[in-house]
């Protein structure tokens, strides 16, 4: 591909250690980053952990500034909430398209001050806690998140709302009826209906038929919580609403007071528009007024609800019947809504239809509700209809004294259109029902009053879908019903007597107004119509729901818009499949429980009056009740966060968004997920509370965790005083065939950090072996026993059992040994073991890493090989390399590991991109472009204060204008005000604009954290033009209004002291400033192995030039001496080093940019990053090399001692002579040996792991078992620590019969018969003595020959070097590396770096990777042209300096020095000098120099007592 | 009678640790008096004594330096100078009859927001029951 075409810029997939190092490097050396991140935060894993091995670092306090370094860098794009979809291209120039799901919180917005969190009634497990606590459906994932901004979990639409046509957000109203929160809960009712109090009684509530509730028992009352709301909230005196602001002046007419009706006036009336209602009748409220019978609605709640839409600002005219609708226009309106209802009963057309007695139920129950009932008490009723309605005229009649009320209707009693509860309500309240009945004609007694009717059976009838009616009767089933008073009630239309034909406005065959569905829109323009008048009778929530379509119609109407709604985004319904709930019922978040009835008055009391039947629920009924929701939806869309929301960033209507990004290469560091611990149901988890996760047990542990670091029992809050780790949870079993290399170390971390807690605590770990095996892991195992008394256990714990009383947890494990769980671990494993049962307050289980199905879907959709567990396949020899070229791949995605080696991989993958994209570097980063800078050294102060409301975190708890006020008051200060949010977008401009125009110099902001946003401010106040170190901050929200949120004064006095602490500090800032250093673009590389020959090439193949020495008289290091190496693909494979050992050494001997010196050496090195000078010492004399990095990687050699007898006989060898003897010697020497053992662990790896030992003496085994199947190979080992994937190897050998013995360093192995001299085996053979532990028994081998594996030690000289180049070694003589987690390949000081066995014993793959980790951070200084030092750091007053060396002592990093060219205190010669490109700025110099004489910028001395005096002398401070 | 005496208490805390304890402390919404002032320094090492010996002379009631971890110094060792330096001021406090109580060094992570709040309780507490600052003419009352 030619250079041009290469894209600069790079995605890295998953936002963990291992993404956000990788995208930090990368953005340092060039390239432009897109951080692709599932979850709404980066962090991933590690934010999780409480502390990390073996240092008990904190693991947040070290990565969070990582965090913050991340989200801030100009160069990393955060994606979060983000997934890689596809990828197409090739490497040099893929696009990649990604989804991002909506977060429904703008990120440009969101100032991540909590307040949607606090009001969201939405309560969930919470996921960054591991499930230990609750969390709210809007919620930042922790507290230091990056991006720290609040997300809102939402899964779709609940059943409830899917199936309401008004849409009614049931989940959120009901959530807050269970925070006790009503009227809030009233407020999101309304949200969507205007009638809560009237559909909480009379709807027909097919939200509960859709309730997910139904699949586990019974529905949620949904509609009686709906009215316990409106019973609790109108209780209370009613406050009558705001009127509506005007905004338009097209006027609207609406005909008809109904629900339909008046939803629309209060819709249009709120957009704006003046509103006019007609309403035929003298009171409003339609049919809910008029039409249902006030035991089932109260007329109260219907004028009460009336009203609240009327204050509004309707104009609601009463006993007006509009009597054509020509004359509504005529008045002036601009748009008419027809909304009449369909008001107009009907009699059937038979004989009899017109006698005295005969009415038509609209009229009937218009009459009684307007107080004017007909005299019915005494006489016998027949109501002839089966609907809702005319149960509501027989339960009526019932109440006004009828003697006999009957119904009758064509329909089966089953097939009655009436609810059941209302059939069976009214036959309770003695009204007979006669179904299938048919009515031929209503009898007269002669005067011309009813006497009864004459019915027919009916043996069939059908509605066709058109409404007609296909009816047969029982010939000769003629009979009489005689009653007095026949009401019918077989339906109603609406009366549309008042639309002439000339009006233009379409009727319907079944009189209804013709309207476009869509838009409601008549055939006449300007004029709309819903509700019943254009469907026939519906329910009242669809009134609502057409009085809401209407009005948003009309509206569009008005304003001259495409009248057809916008499509709104689609969510899913949920729907929770059983498998779900009994998983929910199963964690015990929820319980079998019916529905709480609703309350009803007693038969004998409802039929004498017409009290409300239906009595409402008690607010304990309605808590009980809200308590049975399963929250569906997770978020409800009660709107709150969006009410709440002062900063505008709540978007409910946020859709994903797909975009296709252009980058040249892909990292992907997805990580791990732990292992699913319910699928190990022999030990409990999920059944057992007391069983935890080491997870969850991490976050128990964490002073940020929800017991904040007390480690409590999740079933009684208890604190535990016994504690086991199971080892192995998902790791090394059936399932698993590899270790997951961590779990050892963090069990013991756990312990460890669980006796520092309580150190009475008793800690055993049931574990197979101890992976000890990195950098001062086994020396952190050690002090877990000796300091902690921590037992370990080797035993694989078979059950896990609780004693269900106190929920103590009793395990069952095999006493001392190997169980022989893993066939051929020995064969004599099953002896002397003894069954033992133990009891636990807590049980840990050390769950192992997997890949997680989105990980393995990621792999599918970039084409990436990966193995049957869903790790990654890399290429031997390019360990990140994955096999599509351009995509690498890091982390635990590639094979399980820890933080450090994540790192490490992270960075070896920023310089495997460099390979690629080189050339493309710079050009598609960003460079920040100021104005210029202000010079301010000879004004007056002139300070700005910024006081913040943070929304209402501040402003909520403290009195923040009387603190922008007290402000204005201080000496200095010319300009104060407050703001909302001084961190949003428009501040931010506003503080720049502020600056400029006041001709402010010197900025003060009182707000939250100068951590997570002083260097947004100092961004801010350098836009115009003042250099960032004339800012300050003032934290009166985390260090004060948070913490003293119920001491308003007391909170508001501290803030004040706080700015003017501040404020006082303000006046004494200096500009900060750095000083760029030209970048000496070479590097230096000290050892020539692969680590130092691979990071050369690294380097030199992507510009740099590179001078490499190496003491040796060739390259090739350790290489040389390792033949082959095995690597597991379902069974073991080969691979010759040579090819590509002699492939390296020809690549760096004839790359133009190499200078290769051999049998050289380092003499000394000065200087700093960026700009060192070197000598080395040559064949061809001292040669000066000057240079901006350092990498060190001198390697280590196989230790050589006399233990075992080494040295004293020939049969006894070490494993790298015996992989020389088997790659070089004749094999059949080999084939004739009949036993070979091996030793593990010798000499000073008793006191360190060395690491490959184990791997290498199982590869050893391996090769001998190849030459020579019979060959028996014994293993003597203190632990086998083949990590990871090379557990597969050890599963292998004991497959292929290689014994393995263990043995303790209390009774080592014996070896005899080491006479060099008598060498004939039969006469003189070797005797290994070694007493098996878990045996008890003393075994003795006579082995052929004896392989000792020695550990890896550092080679000569090292610590020399260390002193030349002011660089430690560790007690083992290793290099120390700047911080063991974070930065494994630094140095702590700048500009140096190390890799391969000079930091530790490593294989190859890991060798390479960590040179390729090295070149990657040198190149962060290499690839640039400058580097900016200075900023905060010492300064020595060289007129002050007595040359003491205090500072020199004192220095943890060895900076300052005493130079002679430089005069001190009364000119005498030599005085101290800091060098601001070393300095690290922490000021122990300053404060222990005993002359004063250095200072730290922007921490003076007078800086600093500044504040001091100005808390505690106000009056001493002066401009 | 005067208000109960509330006392001025300066908390020297460390960028790395202790003030994101601090913050953290905020965040997790833990309580705790009202009366700590905190000063920002970019490691405990920078605090030096004279700076503690003015923060009294100039009245105040209490001072607390707040460090990370020992062992856990974001630059190597300054965290236990610090120790040193607090060490030295109180045996001074002493000597001069102010007590060497009124001074602390504390120790915290940045994920120890609620020791933090214990941490400032508990000072508060002790000073409140040591009375003021008898260089303190100026100052009563609230805090």
């Amino acid at each position: 591909m030619p250079d041009e075409q290469i894209v600069g810029a790079v995605m890295v997939v998953g936002g963990g250690i291992a993404g956000i190092q990788a995208s930090l490097d990368l953005a340092e050396s060039g390239y432009r980053v897109y951080l692709v991140e599932a979850k709404s935060a980066i962090g991933g894993h590690m934010a999780q952990l409480d502390k990390t091995f073996p240092t008990n670092d904190c693991a947040m306090c070290i990565v969070s500034p990582r965090l913050v370094d991340c989200g801030r860098h100009r160069n990393i794009e955060l994606l979060v909430d983000s997934q890689v979809l596809g990828v197409r291209g090739e490497a040099g120039k893929f696009t990649v398209r990604v989804r991002t799901r909506p977060r429904y919180i703008d990120l440009e917005k969101c100032t991540g001050c909590g307040d949607c969190a606090k009001v969201c009634p939405v309560i969930i497990p919470g996921r960054f806690n591991e499930g230990l606590d609750m969390q709210r459906a809007a919620h930042k994932l922790y507290p230091q998140a990056v991006p720290n901004a609040y997300a809102i979990e939402k899964r779709g639409i609940s059943p409830c709302r899917n199936a309401c046509p008004a849409g009614q957000r049931a989940q959120g109203y009901i959530a807050l009826i269970r925070e006790g929160r009503y009227e809030d809960a009233l407020r999101v009712i309304k949200e969507d209906n205007p009638f809560p109090g009237i559909c909480g009684r009379i709807c027909n509530h097919r939200c509960e038929d859709a309730c997910n509730r139904g699949k586990l028992d019974d529905p949620v009352n949904i509609h009686a919580l709906k009215r316990f709301v409106t019973d609790k909230v109108y209780s209370k005196p009613r406050v009558p609403p705001q009127p509506a602001e005007r905004r338009y002046s097209e006027r609207v007419a609406i005909i008809g007071a109904g629900p339909c009706g008046l939803t629309a006036a209060q819709d249009l009336c709120k957009l704006g528009y003046p509103v006019t209602v007609f309403e035929a009748l003298p009171v409003a409220g339609g049919m809910l007024r008029v039409g249902v019978p006030e035991y089932r609605l109260p007329s109260w709640i219907v004028d009460r609800e009336v009203q609240d839409i009327v204050d509004l600002g309707v104009e609601l005219r009463l006993n007006t019947r509009v009597e054509n609708l020509d004359d509504v226009f005529n008045e002036g309106f601009s748009a008419v809504l027809i909304a009449v209802g369909a008001h107009e009963g009907r009699k059937l057309p038979i004989e009899g239809a017109d006698l005295e007695g005969v009415m038509v139920n609209t009229v009937f129950l218009r009459d009684v509700r307007l107080g004017n009932p007909p005299d019915i008490a005494g006489k016998r009723v027949m109501v002839l209809g089966g609907g809702n309605v005319a149960v509501d005229v027989a339960r009526t009649s019932v109440r006004l004294g009828a003697a006999e009320v009957h119904m009758a209707c064509l329909e089966s009693r089953a097939k009655m259109p009436a609810h059941p509860w209302e059939i069976e309500a009214a036959e309770a309240e003695g009204v007979r029902i006669h179904p299938a009945r048919s009515f031929k004609r209503i009898l007269s007694d002669g005067n011309g009053r009813v006497a009864g009717v004459e019915c027919l059976n009916v043996t069939f009838m059908e509605f066709s879908a058109d409404g007609r009616l296909t009816l047969e009767t029982e010939p000769g089933s003629e009979h009489i019903i005689p009653c007095d008073v026949v009401i019918f009630s077989i339906g109603q239309r609406a009366g549309l007597g008042f639309i002439p034909e000339s009006a233009g406005v379409g009727i319907t065959r079944q009189q209804t107004i013709a309207v476009n569905p869509n838009t409601l829109a008549a055939t006449r323009p300007g004029v709309f119509a819903a509700g019943d008048a254009t469907t026939g009778t519906a329910f009242v929530i669809e009134a609502v729901a057409s009085g809401h379509r209407a009005a948003e119609s009309i509206h569009r109407y008005l304003r001259g818009e495409e009248l057809e709604p916008r499509l709104k985004p689609e969510l899913p319904v949920v729907d929770l499949t059983r498998a779900e709930i009994q998983e929910r019922i199963a964690r015990g978040e929820i319980r079998v429980t019916p529905r709480v009835k609703m309350p009803e008055l007693p038969v004998e009391e409802r039929v004498r009056n017409f009290a409300e039947v239906e009595t409402g629920y008690t607010e304990e009924q309605a808590q009980a009740e809200a308590a049975r929701c399963l929250a569906c939806g997770v978020c409800s869309e009660c709107l709150y966060c969006w009410y709440e929301c002062k900063a505008g960033a709540v978007d409910h209507d946020m859709v994903e968004r797909i975009q296709e990004i252009q980058v040249g290469a892909i990292v992907l560091a997805p990580g791990y997920e732990v292992f699913h611990a319910e699928r190990a149901a022999e030990y409990g988890w999920g059944r057992f509370p007391n069983v935890v996760t080491a997870l969850q047990f991490e976050r128990l542990l964490s002073a940020s965790g929800p017991t904040f670091g007390h480690v409590r029992r999740p079933s009684d809050g208890e604190r535990p005083k016994k504690i086991a780790f199971l080892q192995c949870i998902g790791s090394r079993d059936a399932e698993h065939d590899y270790c997951s290399a961590v779990c050892c170390m963090y069990a013991t971390k756990e312990a460890i950090m669980s006796i520092e807690h309580e150190p009475d605590t008793e800690v055993t770990i049931f574990m197979m072996d101890m992976r000890a095996f990195s950098k001062g892991y086994y020396e952190y195992y050690r002090r877990a026993q000796q300091r902690y008394g921590i037992r370990y256990v080797r035993s694989r714990v078979s059950s896990v059992r609780e004693d269900p009383r106190t929920h103590n947890l009793v395990l069952r494990y095999v006493e001392a040994g190997k169980q022989g769980d893993k066939e051929g671990s020995t064969e004599h494993a099953a002896r002397s073991t003894q069954i033992r049962e133990e009891e636990f307050d807590l049980v840990v289980l050390s769950v192992g890493m997997e890949m997680s199905e989105a990980v393995r879907e990621l792999a599918r959709r970039l084409n990436v090989a990966v193995d049957e567990h869903g790790f990654c396949r890399t290429l031997p020899f390019a360990p990140l390399q994955t096999s599509r070229p351009g995509i690498f791949a890091v982390g635990p995605f590639r094979e399980p590991k820890d933080i450090p080696e994540s790192v490490v991989e992270a960075s070896g993958a920023a310089a495997a991109v460099g390979a690629i994209l080189a050339p493309a570097r710079w050009t598609c980063t960003e460079e920040a472009v100021y104005p210029p800078e202000r010079d301010v050294s000879a004004e007056e102060p002139r300070v700005g204060v910024f006081v913040c409301h943070c929304g209402s975190n501040i402003g909520g708890l403290l009195d923040v204008p009387a603190v922008a006020e007290y402000a204005r008051t201080l000496p200095g200060v010319v300009h104060a005000e407050h703001n909302l949010y001084t961190c949003s977008q428009d501040s931010i401009r506003h503080i720049a604009e502020q600056t400029r125009e006041l001709g402010l110099n010197r900025v003060v902001v009182a707000s939250c954290t100068p951590l997570t946003h002083e260097p947004l401010f100092q961004d801010s106040v350098r836009q115009a033009g003042l250099n960032p170190g004339l800012f300050t901050m003032a934290n009166i929200r985390n260090q004060c209004s948070w913490v003293h949120s119920d001491l308003r004064e007391d909170a508001t006095e501290k803030a004040k002291d706080l700015v003017r602490m501040a404020v006082a500090r303000a006046l004494h800032l200096e500009p900060l400033y750095k000083t760029a250093i030209e970048v000496q673009k070479v590097a230096l590389v000290i050892g020539g192995g692969v680590a130092g020959m691979t990071a050369a090439l690294t380097l030199a193949d992507q510009g740099f030039p590179v001078h490499l020495v190496e003491r040796a008289a060739e390259l090739g290091g350790n290489l040389r001496t390792v033949r082959k190496i095995v690597r597991w693909e379902g069974q073991p494979v080969w691979l010759e080093t040579a090819a590509f050992l002699h492939e390296l050494v020809e690549r760096v001997q004839r790359h133009p940019l190499i200078t290769v010196y051999l049998r050289s050496e380092l003499l000394e090195s000065s200087g700093f990053a960026g700009n060192f000078t070197s000598r080395v010492c040559t064949p061809d004399g001292e040669v000066e090399i000057r240079h901006g990095a350092t990498i060190v990687a001198t390697g280590g050699v196989e230790y050589r001692g006399p233990e075992y007898g080494y040295g004293s006989d020939p049969r006894i060898i070490t494993q790298q002579e015996l992989e020389r003897l088997i790659g070089e010697d004749a094999p059949s020497a080999f084939r004739a040996l009949r036993s070979v053992a091996m030793i593990l662990c010798v000499g000073p790896a008793e006191r360190y792991c060395s690491r490959i030992c184990c791997t290498t003496a199982i590869k050893n085994a391996l090769a001998l078992k190849q030459l020579n199947p019979e060959m028996q190979v014994t293993v003597i080992y203190h632990d086998i620590r083949t990590y990871a994937f090379k557990e597969r190897l050890y599963d292998e050998a004991r497959r292929q019969g290689v014994l393995f013995v263990r043995y303790d360093f209390e009774r080592k192995p014996i070896v005899e018969g080491g006479d060099p001299n008598r060498q004939s085996l039969s006469s003189n053979p070797l005797t290994v003595r070694v007493w098996e532990p878990s045996l008890g028994e003393e075994l003795e081998l006579h082995p052929d020959l004896l392989v000792l594996s020695m550990p890896v030690v550092a080679p000569e000289g090292a610590k020399e070097l260390g002193t030349r180049l002011k660089v430690p070694v560790d007690l083992d003589g290793f290099f120390l590396e700047a911080h063991v987690k974070l930065r494994p390949v630094d140095f702590a000081s700048d500009g140096l770096f190390l890799a391969g066995m000079a930091h530790y014993p490593k294989f190859l793959d890991e060798t390479i990777v960590q040179a390729q980790a090295a070149a990657a951070r040198a190149l962060t200084i290499l690839s640039r042209d400058k580097l900016e030092v200075g900023g905060v750091v010492a300064q020595v007053d060289a007129g002050k300096c007595v040359g003491c060396l205090t500072c020199v002592r004192i220095c943890p990093y060895n900076v300052p020095q005493v130079r002679a060219d430089f005069s001190g205190v009364g000119g005498i010669i030599g005085a101290a000098y800091i060098e601001p490109a070393q300095c690290h700025g922490c000021g122990i110099c300053v404060a222990e120099c005993p002359a004063r004489a250095i200072q730290l910028l922007r921490y003076r001395d007078v800086q600093v007592e500044a504040s001091i005096t100005a808390l505690l002398k106000p009056e001493m401070v002066n401009v | 009678m005067n208000a109960p005496f509330e006392p001025k208490i300066i908390a020297f805390c460390c960028r790395y640790c202790a003030y994101a304890a601090a913050d953290l402390a905020g965040g997790l919404r833990i309580q705790y008096p009202p009366n700590v002032r905190i000063i920002e320094v970019p490691c405990t090492g920078r605090v030096d004594v004279v700076e503690i010996l003015h923060a009294f002379e100039r009245g105040a009631d209490g001072v607390m330096v707040a460090g990370c971890l020992e062992g856990d110094c974001h630059f190597l060792e300054g965290n236990l100078n610090a120790r040193r330096r607090v060490q030295y001021s109180a045996r001074l406090l002493e000597q001069i009859g102010l007590g060497g109580e009124r001074v602390a060094m504390v120790n915290l992570s940045s994920a120890m927001g609620a020791r933090f709040a214990e941490l400032v309780t508990e000072m508060t507490e002790k000073i409140r029951k040591l009375g003021p600052n008898p260089l303190n003419t100026t100052r009563h009352g609230r805090n």
